[in-house]
């Protein structure tokens, strides 16, 4: 009895399949993916955001931790998006959280490729008992909740953007893992592979020059959509009061409005419109992406 | 049964975070606001003083007869506490699930009548927009808008306070009651829904046994609803299986904003007062969940679909 | 075909997404009773039994079920409760209190001396932390010489007894229920037996615990037949549910609403110093004194100059309380001085103090050391501020204020337990913030903070540290001189010394608000706030 249907337990967001050819003809996925509408519409949201994390000094009204007016200001020109019970700039706030909200999002995103490509080009092109082996872990992984995997770290070892990191990122790569095995699977019977490994290339040369390139279209789907989930974990950890109060993120800016919900509608608004934005933005890249490689 | 490493694993992964936390690994099991009177017989009770492969033979004891250890501020087994909370979740997350297949499949099927058309891209858009929002903001909005500003439904918990209601009127307020926290719930479960339909309707209606029924004139919307949708809802329920664990970890953050008296606030109050016990068991206890609706949900796909028994 | 294909599809997803409004629109629940009493509580107490902890959230629960031997009026005065009356012998080593005759546990069986001194015994003196810490060391025995005497003995004339005996400090709990069980896996603890206004008769967790009134409570049944305790965790929540009629009672008023309040003809405002943990508390910064950096009383005066206290008033507290003063609170009257040269608000003198402490600004930036002893040069005045999360806010505003001074302040939130022991236990932490409850005393809640012998791994002691004879020597004559005159010149002293040498800031003093619908009224602000209250149809 197989716990899981594999191709469908994937990513609930992901394509169903994606065609095998070689390289060559998926070269201009990434031109398929920004003539799609939503391609177009996600490359602006994400470009928006990381324009934003890369400006926020400049763009900055005010340092994020001092005082900068009266408290709980409604939003104005001087607070754009209002002031903090303590008169502290909100939308400056917004500007320097998106920083760590989006170094989170990377830092798991990275982890997460290291071990979900690792352990799924692995098992798919040495198969056999380390593929049953290595199979058998993911599955393990796979069920683990890792939300509350996660809250019981932080309570157990204390808060920290290391921790959130580290839970997040070694828990999310079965998903991964699992699409690129069965990639490489069919990939390895493909004519170019058998061509490379009959000329005597090593193992490694052939994972690494051979079928990663192959495989990457569909990890930058899942990758996508992984980003977008990780934004929404850590704003969820900061509302939960998990988050670091000295690292100004999304999720800390969110959990601090709770208690202020009918007396300062934007200290609860602002931050989860942001977290919206730049999920949106990352999902609807993945989305396109995932099309434009489907030949939708 | 590949069952049995996996929750072996899990096991194993709440042993390893006892033992890797800093500090006392009593700590982690009993809380940290017992006396050493009481810190000793834990310490007993999961063998801590034994060697290290012993204590993980007495802790898979343990676990295995069902004692998740002892929660000093409740005063009561971690168990006992947990499953106090489980039904309130239950309902919040079933009645989520029920919204989500209501709202989700019409719309899948609106969507892949004409795919790519305005009501196609239309209807993905929102579906995504509401997946990509976090859940709390959604359930402080809904808050605002709904209960606040237009009065519509009551903001908080399960029954009205200190209501003597009973029978049906009992009911009905925990209706009103659960409608605003269910749906938001429901959001995120709508969207995966809604695409998986769509996709398998798309896929479905181009087989060779829908192009026969069309050709033999079968009418459109029989086609749709008796040729199609039963082969198309398979990988639905696939996911909604394999969604336990989002669903879970949603409930959570939903009950909080809601005050809603389920696993949720336990979570919440839990980490206030650093109750590790019961965020160890709310870990292994939403675990098994999630792999008991993986069971059975391949059970059901084996018993609907034939081509499963093959494997 | 197609026009009534798509009035199907139109009717079905109508259909469906009436639903949820289907189920929202049914009837509302039928009304509570008249004398039905909700009161919103923050959280779900757990368990409730008041003896073996001293959570907050057990006592506001379980206070309604229980009596102490005494009970303490609005000025934390003594008066009687399970005792009818007491005497303080042998020059206060020895108190001899005449229980009544009269009173019933709720399952019927007679409350004696025997239930006194086995709650004592078996339990508060085990479990209950503040009474374990406080009175254990001093008690050499509780005796019970008839069914309806008790008499406490001390090594030495021990004065704070009788403001230790109310419901919150030392619960009587049934022998009969507890003798030979584990008190912490009683099943009492989730459905009690008790003698106070109040009956137990359900608990729901984190949803709501049912009371009913003691028809024979021994100073009369009281008028309110049911009480709930509703759980609504947000603070924002229960105010909404003040306003729409939900609920009749909150124990507090979150800041940001206690205005609007105020002009809604339909709520009463009761303000009170007298919190869960204590009364007439000050919300204090402490300096690690072990710590090389505020070894400086410079630094120190420094840091104080440049906190802006009115601010934590307004932004923290919403103007809930008062400015601190002095090292004893303004409600200890005879005590408390009241023109000390307490530092004002002054960031220029701050610098000032900074710079000549060696600790130079580069920049507009964070402070380095230049020849701080003990400090290598370059180090950068970072410091970390310990706090419980519900006082993080005063870590955020005083972070913002410690900017403009060039420290950079790191708000580390710890929960209870962890704070308790990083703070009293390992001294791990540069400076930290909490809530020294002064009680009616300088004895009860000054003294601990500022005696060199309450340096101890015991919670909210001498946090700073700080070690001086002379003061410690001024608190040995102050407590133990009768005539108040003397006292209050001991007590001035001591506080002159203290804001010379800084080991603390005194930041606010903090009040808390109540609030009641005008359905009731009569409400009293001991623990036992429902007993003596009454409703009327609105």
């Amino acid at each position: 009895m197989p716990l899981s249907t594999p191709e469908f337990a994937s990513a609930d967001l992901a394509p169903a399949g994606s065609a095998h050819e070689p390289l060559s003809t998926r070269r201009s996925s990434f031109a398929t993916t920004v003539s799609l509408p939503s391609g177009r519409a996600g490359l602006i949201l994400t470009g928006l955001t990381l324009a934003v994390t890369i400006l926020a000094p400049a763009l900055a009204t005010a340092d994020p931790f001092a005082l900068s007016g009266p408290p709980l200001v409604a939003p104005s020109l001087v607070h754009p998006m209002g002031t903090d019970a303590l008169g502290r700039d909100l939308f400056s706030g917004v500007l320097y959280g998106a920083r760590t909200s989006l170094f989170v999002a990377s830092a798991v995103t990275m982890l997460t490729f290291i071990c979900g490509a690792g352990i799924g080009l692995i098992a798919g092109y040495r198969g056999g008992v380390l593929d049953d082996l290595l199979m058998r872990v993911t599955e393990m992984f796979q069920v683990l909740p890792r939300f509350f995997l996660v809250i019981v770290a932080i309570a157990l070892f204390g808060a920290g953007l290391d921790r959130i990191v580290l839970a997040l990122g070694l828990t999310s790569w079965p998903v991964l893992a699992r699409v690129v095995r069965a990639e490489v699977f069919s990939l390895r019977r493909i004519e170019f592979v058998r061509a490379a490994e009959s000329s005597g290339a090593s193992g490694v040369h052939v994972l690494w020059h051979e079928l990663l390139p192959n495989v990457m279209p569909s990890v930058a789907v899942m990758l996508g959509l992984l980003f977008g989930q990780v934004l929404l974990v850590e704003a969820s950890l900061g509302f939960l009061g998990l988050g670091d109060p000295n690292a100004l993120s999304w999720g800390v800016l969110a959990g601090q409005a709770q208690g202020f919900l009918r007396v300062a509608w934007w200290l609860a608004f602002f931050p989860g419109l942001a977290i919206t934005v730049a999920v949106l933005g990352s999902n609807l890249l993945a989305d396109a992406l995932a099309a434009s490689l489907s030949g939708r | 049964m590949q069952l049995v490493p996996t929750v072996a694993g899990i096991v194993l992964v709440g042993f390893l975070l006892i033992h890797l936390a800093p500090g006392d690994p009593v700590l982690a099991l009993a809380g940290e606001h017992g006396d050493a009177q009481y810190y000793s017989f834990m310490r007993q009770r999961f063998g801590l003083d034994e060697p290290l492969p012993q204590q993980l033979a007495t802790y898979f004891r343990r676990v295995a007869v069902g004692d998740l250890g002892f929660s000093y501020v409740h005063g009561r087994a971690t168990l006992q506490v947990i499953m106090e909370r489980a039904p309130a979740t239950l309902l919040l997350t079933g009645t989520a699930l029920v919204f989500a297949v209501l709202f989700a499949i019409p719309l899948g099927i609106l969507a892949a009548r004409r795919p790519h058309g305005a009501r196609d891209i239309g209807i993905s858009a929102l579906a995504l927009g509401f997946y990509s929002a976090p859940i709390f903001w959604l359930g402080q909005l809904s808050i605002l808008v709904i209960a606040l500003h237009l009065g519509l439904l009551p903001v908080h918990g399960m029954t009205s306070p200190g209501s003597a209601a009973a029978g049906m009127s009992h009911v009905s307020d925990v209706m009103r009651h659960l409608a605003l926290p269910a749906l938001v719930l429901a959001s995120h479960e709508i969207t995966v829904l809604v695409r998986l339909t769509r996709s398998g309707l798309i896929d479905e209606l181009t087989r060779d046994h829908i192009r026969t029924a069309r050709a033999k004139g079968v009418r459109e919307r029989l086609v749709m609803l008796h040729h199609a949708l039963p082969r198309a809802l398979l990988p639905v329920l696939t996911v909604v299986g394999n969604r336990a664990g989002h669903m879970l970890a949603g409930a959570a953050i939903v009950e909080i904003v809601f005050g809603w008296p389920g696993m949720g606030r336990l979570l919440l109050t839990s980490l206030q007062t650093r109750d590790a016990p019961i965020l160890l068991g709310l870990f292994f206890v939403v675990s098994f969940t999630v792999i008991l609706f993986n069971l059975v949900t391949d059970l059901l796909y084996a018993a609907i679909d034939p081509r499963v028994r093959f494997r | 075909m197609l026009r009534a294909r798509r009035r199907r599809q139109i009717r079905y997803s109508l259909l469906v997404a009436l639903v949820p409004f289907a189920l929202a629109c049914a009837p509302e629940g039928a009304k509570r009773g008249e004398q039905t009493l909700v009161a919103a509580i923050g959280g779900d107490p757990g368990h409730l039994n008041p003896a073996i902890t001293t959570n907050g959230g057990v006592h506001t629960a379980a206070a309604l079920l229980y009596n102490g031997l005494l009970t303490l009026d609005e000025d934390l005065q003594p008066l009687p409760e399970l005792a009818e009356r007491w005497e303080v012998e042998d020059g206060g080593a020895r108190y001899r209190f005449h229980l009544r005759r009269d009173v019933r546990w709720h399952d019927g069986r007679p409350f004696t001396a025997a239930d006194v001194k086995f709650t004592f015994d078996s339990l508060l003196l085990r479990f209950h932390a503040r009474t374990r810490a406080s009175l254990g060391p001093a008690l050499t025995s509780v005796d019970a010489p008839d069914d309806s005497t008790i008499v406490f003995r001390f090594r030495q004339p021990y004065a704070p007894l009788l403001q230790q005996l109310d419901v919150v400090e030392a619960p009587i709990l049934p022998r009969h229920v507890f003798a030979g069980s584990d008190p912490l896996r009683n099943p009492a603890n989730t459905a009690p037996v008790g003698t106070g206004p109040f009956r137990f008769v359900s608990y729901r967790p984190d949803d709501e615990i049912r009371y009913a009134a003691n028809l024979d409570y021994f100073q009369g049944a009281p008028q309110i037949q049911d009480l709930v305790l509703r759980v609504i965790p947000d603070p924002g929540m229960q105010v909404i549910a003040l306003e729409a009629g939900e609920v009749d009672w909150l124990f507090a008023v979150p800041g940001p609403d206690r205005e609007r309040l105020q002009g809604d003809p339909a709520v009463v405002l009761l303000q009170t110093t007298v919190n869960p943990g204590g009364s007439n508390c000050v919300t204090t910064l402490g300096f690690n004194l072990d710590r090389r950096w505020f070894r400086d009383v410079r630094v120190r005066r420094a840091i104080a100059h440049a906190v802006n206290r009115p601010q934590f008033l307004e932004r923290v507290l919403f103007g809930e309380g008062r400015v601190a003063t002095a090292p004893i609170s303004s409600r200890i009257a005879f005590a408390h001085a009241g023109d000390l040269a307490t530092p004002e608000f002054d960031t220029a003198r701050a610098s000032q103090l900074l710079e000549s402490a060696g600790w130079r600004r580069i920049g507009n930036d964070v402070r380095e050391a230049r020849g701080v002893p003990g400090i290598e040069n370059g180090t950068p005045f970072v410091v970390g501020f310990a706090a419980l999360p519900s006082q993080a806010k005063f870590g955020d505003l005083l972070r913002a204020q410690l900017r403009d001074v060039g420290i950079d302040l790191r708000v580390h939130p710890l929960e209870p337990a962890v704070f308790a022991h990083t703070v009293f236990t390992a001294r791990d932490f540069d400076t930290a913030i909490a809530s020294y409850c002064n009680g009616t005393d300088p004895e009860i809640g000054v003294r601990r903070t500022l005696v060199s012998s309450s340096i101890a791994p015991v919670p909210f002691s001498n946090m700073a540290g700080y070690s001086n004879p002379i003061v410690d020597s001024l608190f040995d004559r102050a407590g133990a001189a009768i005539d108040l005159g003397d006292r209050r010149s001991l007590y001035r002293e001591i506080q002159e010394i203290a804001v010379r040498d800084q080991p603390y800031v005194w930041l606010v003093e903090t009040l808390a608000t109540r609030a009641h619908t005008v359905r009731c009224s009569g409400f009293g602000t001991s623990a036992h706030f429902a007993a003596t209250a009454r409703c009327t149809r609105e």
